[in-house]
């Protein structure tokens, strides 16, 4: 429409053209140079045959469809896991499928804006008439969309954060979210005597329930609890580390909640003003848990840093499942922006999960069919979690609640502490085990 | 008569003036300086417009929702409610020469306003609405009072400071979500109940047509005081502040006035936005937002009420659509960049005021090509 | 409330914050009375220089002050580009518009970055300068060489320019053009080259604040890009033409913003220091009303 334009234009255009040209060549530079780490090792269609029934074999039936809604905006960005999830679908439909029927995944993504999730929800169901959600990964989602999910009768497989993700019947979820990983970095930290604990977390919706187990876990130790809250993105990091330490004291220790982003800022500050042994204990929900922050923290944290764990740690594992779940990250995950870590870990599980139930399904793949199935997925060892993973039919989930401990040395993050499960004295997880009957 | 001079925004065409002598489209051109700005008999052209517009309306009302699925059906929802926001921004901008970096920070203050009134409450929605419109009103002059003292420059980095602050409130004291007290906050609340929504408009549907005439009914209220008093005020005061006050013009009633009226607007399309999201978040609203409102508007068009839907459907329903066919969101962000910068390096007035211009010479050039005239060729 | 003996590791980090925002602050007012421009850009350009240097650093294995080098020459360079491509089509217009017009290269840059380094994979990354590792102690708090420099840097920026607008031909030329294209070209100035080595100047600037700014603060495209709306606060304390003034205000907010810190009831508001700071700097020099009959109509 715009080449009949005037001379300003033109030249608007060269000069456009002239910056997304410099842009251009940054992009080169960049993805050059991840090319050439990226996926230098060849493809092994043996190491990802073993994800579905009939190696090599296309599904070619109709698809079962499934939906997945992420938080995407600059700075937070949960996609990896739904597209890990479809990697893994990806896999089954080069080999047989389910039953011949490729799983086709739709992802939607929203900038934290409730309207936006809840058209995401509707698009999903009314339109992609996808059959079930799975990987659904997003700071407000669950919130948002507890009620219509349970209206239409969907039995969703999450990596869930907010607290209707571990308290509704129609979410389970595959990791532990931030209140029970939080719960297990103070319990930790309270197993190694310490007196005191300082909990920061990131201002963001739940910051009460988020706290409310570590709360409840500390006065049963009768361990003293100091809350904190930071404004993200943090500028002042300095300032931080230095109120944490303060409050904490020599016996105590800090326990953050925070993206890796925050937290890195955080630690880094602490390790630049030489804070590490300044508390007992520097402790961490999951999110830390990545070996970009294990190789950005010096030496001088060892022995004094400890972050909760969710999944089994891949460093050095050679299991079975970890091979395949590498394979498939190299032969199907070019959308996996972080490789190897936490976020593909669980895609990868919520992909093994989803994919189980629905060979299970006798008959048409329906709506109720496929919720049914991944309702009913019980004792089921995904190979990536403490123990086997069970849905079931509980007006709540904390399906994950037994995990590892791990500490950062040498640039990868080691186990400290083996499957340990998260303690009862947080009411929600018992209110979960007597649900469970576990 | 038409009204691209120097303003804040406007400037000088940078293509050389002749951008700003026609007539802005789609009718709702703003009293001009130098007519009676009195609402005149109705002209054949203006029965034409306004017929235009009722069938437009009704088709939005009543045609468009069947046609559309849920998803859209929210998208525009969304679109009618920011219609406001920036029709409210653009009075500032392009009407009075006010450019304001805090327009999304008043509409927070809205939206947290509106939410608190309707868990605190069983008012009727509509009156809900107005509450919220006028105590918005009422913070949204405080924080616009600056605006008497500064301009330009000054005044939009001013209101953004404020925007930043009422953010970083915000994030504090965190959006009602049925807790008790003054704040209605419950950090520890599980299961949140969602914000109501009117009796007559609780399905999707419903509540996109509510929200239309809701901005339909804005529209109108902006339309009336551009065509009376306080809109030929504007337009001196945009020309020359000087020349106003010596036309015995009280710039600063009218300033505050044009201020409050925004405030006003974007307080009602608050109240609306808490009843179309039903749960309101602080990250929702950061202050980065604030540019890419004003982003939009700019690229809207601010001399043309038409330029205040484009900025909306920029702002609300291309971000969705474009993720429906599977554009990376980033890519928007761009589009964003890219757009600001043609418009203000081009076409000043924007995609409201440049559309029709570009349309009707690509039909000239159809018409040139179809029926070569003697000069053929002179399309450079 | 606490002690002062709590309060005092504050003071140290509150002028260490003091750097980070003078970094951005008077880097934009250098900007603004050397070209007239307003860049609010200047923290998305540093961002985008940073995060190539960390791509050059961790990926293709360059040498890291090489690679911080090609961060401050990306900074120049685009600056230059955008100043040359955009600054004689948006030179008679008024200072809002080419402050806006900045914004929309801001938004440009925020999307590549996202794009380029995405972080749907929880990925975090970061810059760290050989000179983290030194320091010296301040009572109680650890003082690293970096946190020196940035402080450093804000001070050479401030004297530097300061002389050189002043006293250099090159800086008079360019303070008159700011002031008035048109005339300055008719005195014989050449304006294009003139203009170029400001634009190219503040680039650098931007450049080298990236680098400092993505170890201080963090290296994450949106912090950095919006941290100059924090920054902005000294720049409009010092009503965007005082260098020292800019300076100064920097100190004084990054100061009060981090001494806030350890007060329980107000340490969640205290990133709202800059900004109420400026309102309220910025009310009381207008305290009198006045209209200005500038041609650029501020």
């Amino acid at each position: 429409m715009r080449s009949y334009l005037h001379g300003t234009s033109v030249r608007l255009g060269v000069a456009l053209t002239t910056i997304a040209g410099a842009l251009a060549l940054a992009f080169a530079l960049s993805s050059a140079s991840q090319a050439s780490t990226g996926h230098a090792v060849a493809r092994s269609a043996s190491a990802t045959s073993s994800c579905g029934p009939k190696p090599g074999v296309k599904a070619t039936g109709s698809p079962i469809n499934l939906g997945a809604i992420n938080t995407k905006q600059p700075g937070t960005d949960f996609t990896d896991i739904s597209n890990m999830a479809a990697a893994y679908f990806a896999c089954v439909n080069a080999n047989g499928g389910v039953g011949g029927h490729p799983i086709v995944l739709h992802m939607l993504t929203d900038a934290t804006n409730p309207a936006q999730i809840a058209a995401d929800a509707k698009q999903l169901v009314t339109t992609d008439h996808v059959l079930g959600m799975v990987g659904n990964t997003d700071i407000i989602e669950c919130s948002v969309d507890y009620k219509y999910v349970q209206s239409i009768g969907f039995k969703v497989i999450a990596a869930g954060i907010a607290p209707e993700c571990y308290s509704t019947p129609n979410y389970a979820d595959v990791n532990m979210g931030p209140r029970y990983s939080s719960d297990g970095a103070a319990q930790y930290a309270i197993s190694r005597g310490i007196k005191k604990i300082v909990f920061d977390q990131s201002n963001v919706p739940g910051t009460a329930y988020n706290v409310g187990g570590v709360a409840a876990i500390a006065k049963a130790h009768g361990v003293s609890l100091t809350q904190l809250t930071e404004n993200v993105p943090i500028t002042d990091a300095n300032s931080v580390a230095i109120k944490e330490t303060q409050d904490a004291g020599p016996n105590g220790a800090v326990v953050l909640n925070f993206t890796p982003p925050e937290a890195l800022v955080i630690l880094q500050a602490a390790q630049k003003l030489g804070l590490e042994n300044k508390v007992k204990m520097w402790a961490c929900s999951t999110p830390c848990n990545t070996d970009f922050l294990a190789k950005a923290l010096g030496p001088a944290w060892q022995g004094h840093f400890y972050v909760n764990a969710e999944l089994t740690p891949v460093d050095g594992n050679n299991s079975p499942t970890v091979q395949l779940y590498k394979a498939i990250l190299k032969q199907y995950g070019s959308s996996v922006s972080g490789g190897i870590g936490s976020f593909s870990q669980m895609g990868f599980t919520i992909g093994e999960i989803a994919t189980h139930a629905l060979e299970s399904v006798k008959g048409a793949y329906t709506v109720k069919s496929v919720n049914a199935a991944f309702e009913a997925v019980k004792n089921y060892n995904t190979g990536m979690l403490c123990r086997p993973w069970t849905y079931g039919p509980y007006k709540l989930h904390i399906a994950n609640n037994v995990d590892y401990t791990v500490t950062p040395k040498n640039g990868q993050m080691l186990i400290a502490q083996g499957c340990t499960p998260i303690s009862a004295d947080d009411p929600g997880i018992a209110a979960y085990r007597k649900a469970a009957g576990g | 008569m038409a009204e691209v001079h120097d303003t804040a925004v406007g400037g000088q065409a940078a293509a050389g003036a002749p951008a700003a002598v026609e007539q802005p489209p789609g009718g709702k051109q703003p009293a001009g300086g130098g007519l009676a700005g009195r609402l005149q008999g109705l002209t054949v052209a203006d029965l034409i417009r306004a017929a235009v517009i009722a069938a437009l309306l009704l088709f939005v009302l009543f045609g468009l929702p069947s046609l559309l699925s849920l998803y859209y059906i929210d998208a525009s929802t969304q679109t009618a409610i920011y219609a406001i926001v920036t029709l409210g921004l653009g009075l500032l901008v392009g009407r009075v020469g006010m450019v304001s970096l805090g327009q999304a920070a008043v509409l927070a203050l809205g939206a947290w306003v509106g939410a608190r009134l309707l868990f605190a409450s069983s008012m009727p929605f509509e009156l809900v609405l107005l509450c919220s419109g006028l105590i918005t009103m009422v913070l949204g002059t405080l924080v616009g009072l600056p605006a008497l003292r500064l301009s330009g420059l000054y005044l939009a980095l001013i209101t953004l400071m404020l925007a930043g602050a009422i953010t970083v409130v915000l994030a504090s004291t965190n959006f009602p979500n049925g807790g008790t007290g003054f704040l209605g906050y419950n950090g520890a609340s599980l299961h949140i109940p969602p914000i109501r929504r009117p009796g007559i408009a609780t399905s999707d549907p419903a509540f996109f047509r509510y929200s239309v005439i809701v901005a339909a009914l804005m529209f109108l209220l902006v339309l009336v005081h551009l065509r009376t008093r306080p809109g030929r005020a504007w337009v001196s005061i945009r020309q020359s502040e000087f020349a106003a006050l010596a036309a015995g013009i009280n710039t600063t009633l009218y300033k505050l006035w044009a201020v409050a009226l925004a405030a006003f607007i974007t307080g009602v399309a608050g109240g609306l936005l808490a009843g179309a999201d039903k749960y309101l978040y602080s990250i929702n609203f950061q202050t980065q937002d604030n540019i890419t409102l004003l982003a939009v508007v700019l690229m809207g068009g601010v001399f043309n009420m038409w330029g205040a839907v484009i900025a909306a459907i920029l702002m609300q329903f291309l971000p969705q659509f474009l993720q429906n066919i599977g554009v990376n969101s980033d890519w928007l962000i761009i589009l964003f960049g890219v757009g600001v910068l043609q418009v203000l390096a081009t076409a000043p007035a924007g995609i409201a005021d440049q559309l029709p211009k570009d349309l009707a010479r690509l039909f000239r050039l159809i018409r040139r090509l179809v029926r070569p005239a003697p000069q053929a060729g002179g399309t450079s | 409330m606490p002690s002062w003996t709590d309060f005092q590791p504050f003071l140290i980090t509150g002028l260490a914050l003091g750097g980070v925002y003078a970094l951005s602050g008077v880097g934009m007012v250098v900007l603004y009375r050397a070209t007239g421009v307003l860049n609010l850009a200047f923290g998305a350009i540093g961002a985008f220089g940073a995060l190539i240097s960390w791509q050059l650093i961790n990926s293709s294995g360059w040498n890291e002050w090489l690679a911080y080098l090609v961060c401050v020459l990306f900074g120049g360079v685009l600056t230059l580009l955008y100043g040359m491509i955009f600054g004689p089509a948006l030179a008679h217009r008024d200072p809002l518009v080419k402050a806006a017009a900045t914004l929309g290269l801001t938004l440009i840059l925020l999307g590549f970055m996202d794009i380029l380094w995405p972080s749907s994979g929880g990925q975090s990354r970061s810059i760290s300068l050989p000179t983290d590792t030194g320091g010296f102690m301040i009572g109680q708090v650890q003082v690293t060489w970096t946190d020196v420099i940035g402080l450093g840097v804000g001070v050479a920026i401030t004297v530097v320019t300061g002389a050189f607008l002043r006293f250099t031909k090159l800086g008079t030329a360019m303070r008159a053009m700011a002031d008035d294209r048109e005339i300055t070209a008719t005195l014989g100035v050449p304006v294009r080259r003139v203009e170029a080595s400001a634009w190219f100047g503040c680039g650098v600037l931007s450049g080298i604040a990236g680098v400092i700014l993505a170890d201080l603060v963090a290296l994450d495209p949106t912090t950095l890009t919006f941290l100059v709306i924090s920054s902005l606060a000294a720049a409009l304390i010092a009503r965007l033409q005082s260098i020292t003034v800019a300076f100064l205000a920097a100190i004084v907010i990054g100061t009060v913003d981090s001494m806030i810190t350890p007060i329980q009831s107000l340490t969640n508001y205290r990133d709202m220091t800059p900004f109420v700071l400026a309102v309220i700097a910025l009310l009381w020099v207008n305290r009198r009303r006045t209209i200005s009959m500038t041609r650029q109509g501020v």
